[in-house]
């Protein structure tokens, strides 16, 4: 069975960045969502299996959907993609229950590298 | 000259870019610091050369600050770094660096160049790498001390008359310290750039 991935940014050009730097042998299915109040309604949808989440965005930031996952308790593995890289920002990220934290901009290697080590990527 | 412009794809692409470039830009800053620095959405915009002081926000206008400006160019693309720092940010930022001379204006100059070397390097830096373009960068020169924002802006004697503005405004948690990153593209360079950033978008 197909995983539900959803790609929560607010750049249409990083979304698309991310979905070529997924793995293409990973049996998935991808979604989309272009702020957090979208992405909170699509992992609530089951669409956010695993959520590769950007923090910088308008409405709703990654931290506010990590807080809500939490709050909540919404089914989702989080891996933040994010381009703010300060030491700070990534600790934050992990209190706040996300799994890994990769560094903006992602390629193919990044990718396969956190799905690898995390267990993520199954089936392949 | 034909009339340039950027479509909403391409300035959705030199935001993300702009993003991840701020990003590095401000992790040395934080580091340097050992403070964390705010990171908003950068603005994109295409603006004309009399209206620069469009390119910052409204509430930056008449502030007094001090500012940097420092040249890049590489690939026929060429453009200029303007940093615009917050003259009621020297007090926090001296106690950060640990500076221990007088604050007076030789000691600001020292502190601005330090500031603005990590950011606008970086920040120029990070945007070349991800074009795949290597940018040398000019000497700094500083545009004034105590200035109004406005001011500084509109003095400038551009070669162009409409340019890519990218702004970045940087803030720090906790302390009072406040800049804005103003990078800016000659119109030639807007062309070729647009390509480039076609190829990543296709």
């Amino acid at each position: 069975m197909a995983i539900n991935v959803l790609i929560c940014d607010d750049s249409s050009f990083a979304r698309k960045q991310m979905k070529r730097a997924l793995p293409t042998e990973w049996e998935v299915e991808v979604h989309f969502a272009a702020d957090g109040i979208e992405g909170v309604e699509a992992i609530r949808q089951g669409k956010g299996e695993v959520v590769f989440l950007d923090l910088t965005m308008p409405n709703l930031d990654g931290y506010g959907v990590l807080e809500t996952i939490r709050r909540d308790d919404l089914p989702a593995m989080v891996i933040v993609v994010s381009g703010d890289i300060q030491p700070d920002a990534q600790e934050r990220v992990k209190k706040l229950g996300a799994m890994a934290f990769i560094k903006k901009p992602i390629d193919q290697d990044k990718a396969r590298a956190v799905l690898t080590e995390y267990g993520i990527m199954t089936g392949a | 000259m034909t009339d340039i412009t950027i479509t909403e794809d391409q300035r959705d692409c030199y935001q993300e870019l702009s993003n991840v470039a701020m990003g590095q830009a401000a992790d040395r800053l934080a580091r340097l610091l050992d403070a964390y620095v705010v990171l908003p959405i950068p603005k994109v915009n295409m603006i004309e050369s009399s209206e620069l002081d469009m390119a910052i926000q409204d509430a930056e206008k008449d502030t007094a600050v001090s500012a940097v400006c420092q040249g890049f160019i590489g690939s026929g693309i060429a453009g200029e770094a303007l940093l615009l720092f917050k003259d009621t940010s020297f007090q926090d930022l001296a106690a950060l660096m640990n500076y221990q001379g007088p604050l007076n204006r030789y000691g600001e100059l020292e502190l601005l160049m330090d500031v603005s070397s990590v950011l606008i390097g970086a920040c120029v830096h990070g945007i070349g790498e991800q074009l795949e373009i290597h940018f040398n960068q000019g000497h700094p020169v500083v545009l004034g001390q105590h200035c109004m924002a406005e001011d500084i802006l509109r003095s400038g004697n551009h070669q162009w008359t409409k340019t890519l503005a990218i702004e970045i405004h940087y803030t720090l948690e906790h302390v009072n310290i406040d800049c804005d990153l103003l990078l800016l593209f000659t119109e030639d360079s807007v062309l070729k750039l647009n390509k480039v950033i076609d190829y990543l978008l296709d």
